[in-house]
């Protein structure tokens, strides 16, 4: 959510036309993200191929062990319950882009719905879902989702929803504010002429117009949702301990801190360089995307 | 660069070499690092050992448990005895002073029994302290009359260290808040000097109370500060901010023995751990209970993920607790092979599952333990699944009987009557719905039974048949380490009470 | 433009009702009884009963709705269960620790933030540039709670410079006068109060801060890359003035207006964020309040925690949009 202010902001403030000398950067930004983020997507996927160990594999009398260094059986070392670390670093990958991916779309396809909704309609459809956004809105954001998991329970489903709560605003927003500018265009018009019905007219000609900026978006609301879940379980309120996740990797390491550095380094280092992957290529499809975003002002 | 700490640190050094050259002996302070918060200023409003401790120290305490002779001794209350089996005698001490200079007389007692603990909408202790007590009455000065409702032989374990005397003649003056707040007195041998509930208490020593003069050595200022995350605890006990450190977890105890100048002390804890199954399917055979028992490796556990800072349970209780019997039968022993022979016999050959539920951090590696627990059922040919639950969540619903199968402890297991009664006994509380009406009977009579001999003896029978039944599975105490100052002479006690009267402060 | 505020003003008074339902509902909603929490463990049927009585448990919850709302209104938001004491003294006490480590996150990121940010968009794809690129792009990607952990491992843990949690050390502080630590110890010209606190204080602003630290640097160079391109500043070049100049006196102030927004923005995201933070370095604040109050099912405080954090959240905006229309005379509604 806090990407969305700082997103619009820079994107409206930098130059419209994008200049050749800013290119090989753009290159840079755009192959490192994307590297980065097709690396761990790739590990997500073939993970249980690669994983030297079973994550949940417990060695009550290798507990503790420090990184032995690559090649060796425990690379990374083991963890308290003398679980191989590596392995359960990439069985988390799974969990928390399986989550982003979910949360980005859910809440994109709300948050794009309500949003095109809200802006082509406008009067009193308008009114109600905009005092929505503001009352879900003003709560503070990991509040919600604590309160939502203490009432649904663990689980990676409940996961979602909570994460989902709040994250559709943003696109809402955006959404509804290009939908407002798009809707007195021409080719509208036309379309309204010829007898096109509004879900015809906001389905086929507004939202394709929509969708490029959704996914400048959607791809730093993916970092956020990562930061987020990570958040949510390192508070004790994820998934249920069978699934290793990133967070919950975090949240055991907190009374190792000063015995076992490598408990809490290396998952939290994987948070990092994803949300950092997943933000160079969002960085890199907004500068391409530019023009776009500055001609539609929207203001959030 | 000087660090505010290092200069703090040279400023009282140079004072006190000061004071001592000019004579003046400067005051010992202790500084205790505890996990469990105060929250209020109403002694009467929260029911945690801790609170207990402190202000018994504060008012009394009123009699208490000596874990050297295993027996309770009398303290504000004297001496006692019991009349017939619903009254007790209690007879006070004529030598215990308010700060005020006031004598502590049966009055005060009778208030704060009758109007503090029973009486008060905001105390939470009625039920930790008094809970069969119907009336108190003065029947002098010093003789306090207490009546029960049913016989309760078990009643010292009830008031003593746990019975807070606050003056009856500040409550009538001030009333409650301002006499809570502002004019805290008590009989005891320290005096509350500061109190910001969630963050500090700080304890004075009465120089002219008896019990101060019979421990010379005891620390002048006491200051309790709470630490709840253990890497916090544990720095500042490195640093000497505190000098005392409650419960450190085992794999931090190596950077402590390097220090020359720290030491490690475990002590039993009087907590019992175990997991609780409800009688409902597929707990409700015996034989899958048990199989459960047999299938857990505690040895292993305690010498792993423990590093040995546990005494294993064979039964309820363990030595050092009333009624401990160390010939209990039967066995609850490590053996997957019988489990599975077990569920065979119940009908469950081809394995079943079950969802064990585990409160994260309320216990010493709460997480942890249960999860190492899992594959040993799964070995046992359970299909085992673990759930981690908020505490809020999981507590409302194990008090409301709706968890099958939980990992928990129950504190302050001097006497195992209360906790017994409560987990096992029939329609005592929902946590576990157990009823076996031979061991009602077996509980029934050990409460009432002022002789000690038949007590223990009711009480083992009472043990035995549920091990056997086993609708809970005991696995271990705790050894909970404390951390100590080489300065600080100090046995800690294995309920979480700290008495600072204890304690010799080397100079 | 008064008109405009009282016209907003009066706007939010409906969104405050709706949230206050909403919190509610859903604190109710979740599982867990605060009497069963709060009373000690060997508690019986009849105390529960008694302290349910106590609590205004035993209504139905919209009559329950119904008096929070009245007393809310009167600027009661009842007595917390787990204390005995009014929420707003309970959140008097802790509430001043979380505005200090907010106000020194924001410091701490605008002083990093705004200069690097000013320099690296006054020379576009310099070395400045890249490496001020990577620091905001660092800054956004780093979850604040590993931060925290990695912060207190290295440097009160291996290089043992800094304590590990807290907000003092027993004894150096003089008495509490608002609250504020350091600015109390500050009046009371207590140097080693004032030493002690910024040294307690450095880990878990820098932890909050990192988040906006990049965002700032972020805003502030592309808000400056635009403003470097516009006509008055090419005049000024024009004119013959310096570059160092140029930069400072006329593009940074008008620059600034951008960033000043998020800065605003921002503040409800670090009250929010400091949950966390104060969690892991054991601040005492509002935030570890909130954590407490929620485990505690502490009703009434829980409420009031969210009510204060929306009520401010919903002021700054207020204060943001005013600032906004007053600075910038083509805004107008």
């Amino acid at each position: 959510m806090v990407f969305m202010q700082s997103l619009t902001l820079e994107s409206a403030t930098e130059k419209s036309v994008v200049e050749p000398r800013l290119l090989p950067r753009l290159h840079v930004k755009a192959f490192t993200g994307g590297v980065i983020v097709l690396l761990f997507i790739i590990i997500g996927i073939i993970g249980p191929s690669i994983a030297p160990f079973d994550p949940n594999k417990q060695e009550l009398t290798a507990m503790m062990k420090a990184p032995a260094g690559i090649g060796a059986a425990h690379s990374l070392g083991t963890d308290n319950l003398g679980r191989d670390i590596l392995s359960r670093v990439i069985y988390g990958s799974r969990v928390s882009l399986l989550v982003a991916f979910a949360v980005v779309f859910v809440s994109g396809f709300i948050g794009i719905a309500l949003g095109a909704i809200s802006g082509f309609f406008g009067g009193k459809v308008d009114f109600v879902i905009q005092k929505l956004v503001e009352v879900v809105w003003a709560f503070p954001p990991l509040l919600l989702g604590i309160t939502i998991m203490a009432f649904l329970g663990q689980g990676l489903f409940n996961l979602i929803l909570a994460l989902v709560a709040q994250r559709w605003i943003p696109y809402c927003r955006v959404v509804r504010g290009q939908t407002l500018s798009l809707r007195n265009r021409d080719f509208v018009t036309a379309a309204q002429c010829l007898g096109a019905s509004n879900r015809q007219i906001i389905t086929r000609h507004i939202i394709p117009n929509l969708i490029q900026t959704s996914l400048v978006i959607g791809t730093f609301a993916m970092a956020s949702s990562i930061i987020a879940e990570a958040s949510l379980s390192f508070l004790g309120v994820g998934v249920p301990p069978e699934i290793p996740t990133w967070g919950t990797m975090l949240a055991d390491a907190r009374i190792y801190i000063s015995t076992a550095w490598w408990l809490p380094l290396f998952p939290g280092l994987c948070i990092f360089v994803t949300v950092l992957g997943i933000n160079l290529l969002g960085d890199a499809l907004r500068d391409i995307l530019d023009p776009r975003l500055k001609r539609s002002g929207a203001k959030i | 660069m000087i660090s505010a700490r290092r200069f703090v640190t040279a400023l009282t050094a140079v004072t006190c070499l000061l004071c001592s050259a000019l004579g003046v002996r400067a005051q010992s302070r202790v500084s205790i690092g505890v996990t469990e918060t105060i929250e209020t200023h109403n002694p009467y409003g929260d029911s945690v050992s801790l609170q207990y401790g402190i202000y018994s120290e504060v008012t009394g305490p009123f009699c208490t448990y000596s874990y050297n002779k295993a027996d309770f001794e009398g303290r504000l209350a004297e001496r006692w005895k019991v009349e017939n089996p619903t009254t007790w005698i209690f007879y006070l001490s004529k030598n215990y002073k308010f700060n005020d200079g006031t004598t502590v007389t049966a009055e005060d007692v009778v208030h704060s029994l009758m109007n503090r603990v029973i009486g008060d909408p905001q105390s939470k202790q009625k039920a930790s302290v008094a809970p069969s007590v119907v009336k108190a009455e003065a029947l002098d000065k010093f003789t306090v009359k207490v009546t029960t409702d049913k016989p309760t032989a078990p009643l010292l374990s009830f008031l003593c260290d746990r019975l807070i005397v606050t003056s009856k003649a500040a409550f009538d003056k001030y009333g409650r808040d301002a006499a809570d707040r502002e004019h805290m007195m008590g009989g005891g041998p320290y005096q509350l000097k500061e109190l910001i509930p969630g963050q500090r208490l700080v304890l004075q020593k009465r120089p002219d109370h008896p019990d101060a003069k019979k421990h010379p050595n005891a620390p002048d200022e006491v200051i309790y500060r709470i630490m709840r995350e253990p890497e916090q605890r544990v720095t500042a006990f490195l640093n000497d901010e505190i000098q005392i450190a409650q419960f450190i977890p085992p794999h931090m105890r190596q950077r402590i023995e390097k220090n020359a100048k720290l030491r490690i002390a475990p002590i039993d804890s009087v907590e019992i751990m175990f997991l609780a199954m409800q009688p409902k399917p597929p707990f409700d055979k015996k034989e899958v209970r048990q199989a459960v028992c047999h299938a857990i490796n505690r040895d292993q556990i305690i010498a792993t993920l423990l590093e040995s800072f546990a005494s294993r349970l064979d039964g309820p209780i363990g030595p050092g607790q009333y009624g401990y019997d160390p010939n209990l039968k039967p066995k609850m022993n490590y053996d997957p092979e019988q489990s599975k022979k077990l569920l065979a016999q119940a009908g469950y050959a081809n394995g079943v599952d079950v969802e064990l539920q585990t409160p994260v951090g309320r216990y010493t590696l709460d997480k942890q333990l249960t999860e190492a627990m899992v594959p040993m059922l799964n070995a046992a040919g359970f299909r085992a699944r673990l759930l981690t639950p908020e505490w809020a969540t999981l507590w409302a619903n194990v008090q409301k009987g709706t968890v099958p199968f939980y990992y928990m402890g129950r504190g302050s297991v001097q006497d195992p009557s209360a906790a017994l009664h409560q987990y096992f006994h029939t329609g005592e509380t929902p946590r576990i719905g157990y009823s076996n009406p031979k061991l009602d009977e077996l509980l029934d009579k050990e409460q009432q039974e002022f002789d000690p001999n038949k007590r223990r003896q009711y009480l083992s029978q009472a043990m035995s048949i549920l091990t056997d039944d086993a609708p809970a599975c005991f696995l271990w105490r705790h050894k909970l380490l404390w951390g100590l100052n080489s300065r600080i002479d100090y046995k800690p006690l294995p309920d979480a009470r700290i008495y600072a009267i204890d304690m010799a402060v080397k100079r | 433009m008064v008109s405009y505020l009282v016209h907003r003003l009066a706007g939010t008074l409906p969104v405050l009702l709706l949230i206050s339902f909403l919190v509610f509902s859903l604190i109710h909603a979740a599982p867990g009884d605060p009497t069963l929490l709060l009373l000690g463990e060997e508690t019986n049927a009849a105390d529960i009963a008694r302290a349910k009585e106590r609590w205004g448990l035993d209504q139905p919850l919209y009559v329950q709705y119904l008096k929070f709302v009245r007393a809310a209104a009167a600027g009661d938001f009842g007595k917390s269960f787990k204390y005995a004491e009014p929420v707003i003294n309970v959140i008097k006490t802790r509430l001043p620790a979380t505005i200090e480590l907010a106000v020194f996150a924001i410091i701490i990121a605008s002083l990093l933030a705004i200069p690097l940010g000013v320099w690296a968009g006054a020379k576009p794809n310099s070395w400045i540039d890249n490496l001020g690129t990577t620091f905001g792009l660092f800054g956004i990607s780093m979850p604040s709670f590993w931060l925290a952990i990695m912060l207190i491992l290295l440097l009160a843990g291996v290089l043992n410079v800094l304590p590990t949690s807290g907000r003092s050390t027993y004894g150096v502080a003089g008495p509490e006068q608002t609250g504020f630590y350091l600015f109390d110890s500050i009046m009371q010209k207590n140097w080693a109060a004032v030493w002690d606190g910024l040294t307690h204080i450095f880990l878990p602003a820098l932890a909050l801060g990192m988040n906006m630290l990049g965002i700032l640097m972020r805003v502030t160079r592309s808000s400056i890359l635009e403003v470097m391109n516009e006509d008055y500043v090419q005049t000024a070049r024009a004119k013959g003035l310096q570059e160092k100049n140029v930069v400072w006196r006329h593009v940074t102030s008008n620059a600034l207006i951008p960033v000043i927004t998020v800065v605003g923005l921002e503040l409800g995201t670090l009250l929010s964020g400091s949950i966390i933070v104060e969690t892991v370095f054991a601040w005492p604040g509002s935030g570890s309040l909130l954590i407490t109050a929620l485990n505690a099912r502490d009703y009434p405080l829980v409420t009031g925690i969210v009510m204060t954090y929306t009520l401010a959240f919903v002021a700054i905006n207020l204060i943001i949009d005013g600032l906004y229309a007053v600075v910038d005379p083509r805004i107008r509604y």
